[in-house]
């Protein structure tokens, strides 16, 4: 009897309808240069984002010339052989449009937002950039400067803002995740002219490079555009170098203590975790939505509502390309001992290890995860922007569509797996922020 | 997925955005290719064919209880969301300033069939948010879940409780955060802005305050719910994946039985702007930037017919990316600033205008030159057709990249019926936008643009700023505000004629034992008990004369701090490193610890001493000594006038983040040795909290183990 009233249960909580899901359709080709090429339609505002993913991140840098992926992020808007220096930004406003870029551990990415019928000026601009950019003395020494404020704004003068630099040197012996994406200032300072003309030489090569364009276009004409102004950018000459360096299993809890410029400690708990894309990897981030999604989540309640011994906590894994950490973190409230709030963190993932999800929970994380997938994608600059991760870092643009299942095919008890094979004190770094003594 | 929006407040940087990365360097001739075959490439492309642009469309329709509810379909994601705005008037709220926003807050913190515990389960069970506000309610869900979203959302919107222990919860959270904002100079600058700018007896120039905050009762809350959220005060706005019929299902089934009710409307005496400039300050203590607001009211409802035109002439003075001739005076050619812009506001009750930047202390005074200079000039030239084709090129994306949101269109709705705009306002404004001329521009500097009557707010280091500032003020006189806009009431107290600062030290001296008992202690060890975050940390300090010193800070039975002086070197050590130095700023540090009484060193040779004026500090009149010490480093002490004893000291000391203001307050004075010697410090301005150290131990003139001294 007990059985059938189980299976009952089961199928009537298990029902799960998927949400129509409106298909993200789009076009890919590749050019004889290497570049791979993805546009993607939609003609409901008359705009267009204009987008080129370089895969080069911090990770490809010489350990000696750190925080190069990221100064090619500042220098490549200086102008290049037909854009006057400091015109590049001027084009793009002027055109009544906007622009940016980010860099990641993994690749570097550029982008302009602009009237769709300005696209031909965007691939311009990104076609100047990728074929001879303005790589020089005058260029460096400005954007130095720049990085250094950048640095010291982002960095050092905000509030918690060393906790990932922190983090991954101690999460990492030999893999080169373990500098900061940003870089150590003396590595540019050191670089002469000679290493940033190599740089650009090794890396901003079409073969290294996805153009991704959505908005309103017609494939046609984009495609015949996008030809006419990349067909001919040359091919690196050189392999390109992507490390190939395995990470050793931590060994061991690592500990220690940070003093910063804040209000309130912090704890950071960092565990190693396997690259994106796998099957663990999709189970690990939804434990993390178990314990800090939402009001009803684990960590927010039990720490922040119940004994209020944290005004925020969180946890996520960085999507990484090489197998990357999750990070539990946690701002301490005042009058609670730091420790206390450690430990009460531990409690709560000890409690995913020993303990089953309940199926109505399990089902509200499902219901997240399809919340999040289904929502994320509302802005064309949002979309070619994920039509490029996907096709760069897991090989299919499409995932973009399907990736939801693989969330899905997680079970409570991959989860459950999951917490306790990496979620353990032996393969965790974890750092204790706390107040800077003054001096009486 | 990108799972980076928990992590918004450590300030996500896992990506390094770069701001478009601006340069100052002079303009270099590009070279052009030799390949003849790319001369196509010199030059950009021209536009093709620019589309038009359309609007969305809405649709709208009222229930029997006088709600409207404004529709806004699009299929393009399999979700929807219900956004209830009221139409409530500004309310004064006097001296419970602070209660309207916790009144909104309140709603979804429980109700009769849920606790809040149920309401956060059940949301988060669907994957959906809801959040409230004195102003609304908003809620978004997929499609699918619409009608259990619904369910909650009309719960928390019919029968919210105002459960006791949420009340406190959020009571608390306030006053942190009013306390945090305290030393928040771009706080300060806004409650000081809005105090001069509308006054306290209108609701945009109150500022919530700790009393006021304190002063909330639960029975204010519910009164304002009760009073405020009714049908026919209100806008129902249903976005996304639904059809009309759709919408007007949901929107019967779920608040045609939302009672109406009569709502009070208020009024409002229009603030008038200063008819000369006036010199607003408030004081950051220790503060190397100074925040400058050039502000004043500006009477500009929405759907006014000069709005766009003013958004033209605003774009050119300080608006744009990086183009506004603010930003381009005060940081390209000047640096004296990282970014300087200005704003005209829209407001159904009145707006303002706002010339805004954080700029470092000595510029304080050439920065306000420079904006009023641009002010000036904006009114007096006529601006390039160049530099109007930008600002509306600016606009016209702007606009068109916000249509690609459907919520922009519901916003353009409710603003339609909200303001009683002409039902084409929106759809007309690229062409409006288009038509605005050079001359317009000009008249719309003249009428909005005022350099001769507006308040300047300066939240700033009072002693190295204000007075540079008064030359811009019309009646020469610099008023001074808390930093809740609260004029500062300066009693003054003249200092008699025969005091000088000598005197003052002198007395000091004299009021804890005497010149003669001073010079008799050889050597002085104190312990000093505090509490740090939750734990138990102890100060322990040994002077010799002439010239040793050792202290040393611990907890939790580790040693978290130690500095030694021997004589000659100095050490400075920290969780276990040590550095030692024989010269520099940290020496001199170090050193100048080794006297046990720095104010028998004041009457020396090298030292200047000024007497600045009695303030009063919690209730007790100080007379304020600035003391300049021979190698140029300043203190600030503050000496009681009735007891003679030092109250308060502050110094400025390096720190990672920039200098900061280390204040010591010395109470609770008594006897020890004959010698009169603070038993309690309040440590203030190196950490967030205040450290309260109380004496534990005092030893004048006992062994002393002189190895204690000695660096390695």
């Amino acid at each position: 009897m007990r059985y059938l009233v189980l299976i009952f249960l089961h199928f009537f909580v298990f029902e799960f309808s998927q949400a129509q899901l409106n298909k993200i359709e789009f076009r890919e080709f590749t050019l004889d240069n290497g570049l791979h090429v993805i546009l993607h339609r939609d003609n409901s505002t008359p705009i267009v984002a204009v987008s080129v993913m370089y895969h080069v991140g911090s990770k490809n840098e010489n350990p000696d010339r750190t925080g190069f992926a990221h100064f090619f992020e500042h220098l490549l808007f200086e102008g290049s052989e037909n854009i006057e220096r400091g015109q590049f930004d001027k084009y793009v406003e002027k055109a009544g449009g906007t622009l940016n870029a980010n860099t990641s551990f993994d690749r570097t990415y550029y982008f302009e937002i602009l009237p769709s019928n300005q696209l031909e000026l965007g691939l311009w601009l990104e076609s100047e950039r990728m074929l001879h950019a303005k790589v020089d003395n005058v260029g460096i020494e400005t954007q130095r400067q720049v990085v250094k404020e950048e640095r010291r704004q982002r960095v050092d003068n905000q509030p918690y803002g060393t906790f990932l630099e922190e983090i991954i040197k101690r999460a990492y012996k030999v893999h080169p995740y373990r500098w900061p994406i940003i870089g150590y200032m003396e590595h540019l300072d050191a670089a002469q002219e000679k290493d940033y003309k190599n740089f650009y030489a090794d890396f901003y090569v079409p073969n290294n490079a996805i153009v991704s364009i959505a908005g309103d276009i017609d494939y046609e004409v984009a495609e015949a555009l996008v030809r006419k102004y990349f067909n001919d950018i040359p091919k690196g000459k050189k392999p390109i170098y992507r490390p190939n360096i395995v990470e050793p299993p931590l060994g061991g809890e690592v500990r220690d203590t940070i003093y910063d410029n804040i209000q309130l400690p912090g704890v950071f708990m960092a565990y190693r975790i396997p690259e994106q894309g796998t099957e663990d990897f999709y189970a690990v981030s939804m434990l993390g939505t178990l314990l800090s999604q939402g009001q009803s989540s684990r960590l927010q309640k039990a720490l922040v509502d119940e004994q209020q011994k944290a005004v925020a906590v969180g946890n996520f894994p960085l999507d990484l390309e090489d197998p990357g950490i999750a990070i539990a973190y946690c701002i301490v409230s005042m009058g609670t001992d730091v420790k206390a709030a450690e430990d009460a963190i531990t409690a709560e993932i000890d409690r995913v290890r020993k303990e089953p999800i309940s199926e109505e929970e399990f089902q509200k994380l499902r219901n997240q995860v399809e919340n999040d997938f289904v929502s994320a994608n509302s802005r064309v600059a949002g979309i070619a922007e994920s039509l490029a991760n996907y096709k760069m870092y897991l090989g299919d643009a499409n995932l973009i569509n399907t990736e939801l299942q693989r969330y899905l095919a997680v079970t409570k008890e991959d989860i459950m797996r999951v917490a306790n094979k990496y979620y353990t004190p032996d393969n965790r770094v974890v750092l204790h922020y706390l107040p800077k003594p003054a001096t009486p | 997925m990108k799972r980076y929006i928990l992590f918004i407040i450590l300030g996500g940087i896992l990506l390094f955005f770069s701001a478009c990365a601006k340069k100052t360097t002079e303009n270099i001739k590009a070279v052009s290719t030799a390949d003849p075959a790319k001369a196509w490439r010199k030059n950009p492309p021209v536009p093709a064919q620019a589309r038009d642009i359309n609007l969305g469309e809405y649709s709208t329709f009222d229930l029997a209880n006088g709600l409207k509810v404004i529709v806004v379909e699009n299929h393009k994601l399999p979700r929807v969301s219900y956004q209830l705005s009221f139409n409530t008037d500004a309310l004064v709220e006097g001296d419970k300033a602070g209660y309207v926003s916790i009144a909104g807050d309140m709603v979804s913190k429980g109700t009769k069939n849920r606790s809040k515990a149920q309401i956060d389960k059940e949301i988060d069970f669907i994957g959906a948010n809801l959040s409230t506000s004195a102003t609304g309610i908003f809620g978004g869900s997929l499609k699918k879940h619409s009608e259990k979203l619904l369910e909650v959302f009309t719960d928390v919107l019919y029968n919210p409780v105002f459960p006791e222990d949420e009340f406190e919860k959020i009571r608390k959270r306030t006053l942190s955060g009013l306390a945090a904002s305290k030393t928040d100079p771009n706080a300060i600058a806004r409650n000081i802005a809005n105090a001069v700018n509308f006054g306290k007896d209108h609701p945009y120039g109150e500022a919530q305050t700790e009393e006021s905050i304190k002063n909330i009762t639960i029975d204010d809350c519910k009164n304002y719910y009760k009073t405020y959220f009714k049908p026919n005060n209100a806008y129902l706005v249903i976005v996304g994946d639904i059809t009309p019929a759709e919408a007007k299902a949901q929107a019967e089934k779920y608040f045609s039985k939302w009672e109406k009710g009569e709502v009070p409307v208020q009024k409002y005496k229009v603030p008038q702007g200063p008819e000369e400039r006036k010199v607003a300050f408030g004081n950051k203590d220790g503060a190397v930037q100074s925040v400058i607001n050039i502000t004043y009211p500006v009477e500009m409802k929405p759907g006014n017919p000069d709005a766009i035109k003013v958004s033209v002439m605003n774009s050119i003075l300080g608006g744009g990316v990086f183009s506004g001739r603010l930003m381009q005076n005060l940081r390209e050619k000047k640096a004296y600033t990282y970014g300087a812009r200005s704003n005209i506001s829209n407001d159904k009750l009145i707006g303002n205008f706002t010339a805004s930047a954080s700029v470092r202390n000595e510029v304080t005074d050439s920065s306000v030159v420079e904006f009023l200079y641009e002010m000036e000039r904006i009114v007096r030239e006529p601006v390039t057709a160049e530099d109007l084709q930008l600002a509306k090129n600016g606009l016209a994306g702007n606009f068109a990249r916000s249509l690609e949101s459907p919520q922009t269109i519901a916003n353009f709705a409710l603003n339609t019926f909200r303001y009683n705009l002409p039902k084409d306002y929106y759809n007309t404004y690229l062409q409006k936008l288009d038509a605005v001329s050079i001359a317009d521009v000009q008249m719309m500097a003249a009428k909005y643009v005022r350099p001769d009557k507006c308040n300047i707010v300066v939240v700033g280091n009072k002693d190295n700023v204000a007075d540079r500032l008064l030359r811009f003020d019309s009646d020469g006189k610099i008023d001074f505000y808390d930093p809740f806009g609260r004029p500062v009431v300066e009693k003054k107290v003249e200092v008699a004629d025969n005091i000088t600062a000598r005197n003052v030290i002198e007395d000091y001296i004299a009021a804890i034992g005497g010149m003669k008992k001073l010079q008799s202690v050889q050597n002085l060890r104190t312990v000093r008990k505090a509490t740090i975050m939750g734990q138990d940390a102890s100060f322990e300090t040994v002077q010799m004369v002439p010239d040793k010193y050792m202290m040393k800070i611990s907890m939790m039975g580790m040693t978290l701090q130690e500095q030694k002086y021997n004589g000659t070197k100095a050490m400075s050590g920290q969780m276990g490193q040590k550095q030692v130095f024989t010269e520099g700023k940290e020496f001199e540090g170090i050193k100048s610890q080794s006297v046990i009484f720095d104010q028998m060193e004041y009457l020396k040779q090298g030292y200047k001493l000024e007497l600045k004026g009695i303030e009063n500090l919690d209730g007790q009149d100080c007379y304020k000594i600035v003391v300049t010490k021979p190698d140029g480093d300043q203190a600030t002490e503050f000496y009681s006038v009735k007891t003679n004893l030092l109250y308060r000291a502050l110094q400025s000391q390096d720190s990672p983040g920039g200098p900061v203001t280390v204040t010591n307050e010395y109470k609770n004075y008594k006897e020890v040795g004959g010698i009169m010697f603070p038993h309690t410090i309040e440590l203030s301005g190196a950490m967030p909290t205040p450290i309260v150290m109380e004496i534990s131990e005092i030893q004048i003139n006992g062994p002393v183990d002189k190895s204690i001294f000695d660096i390695e």
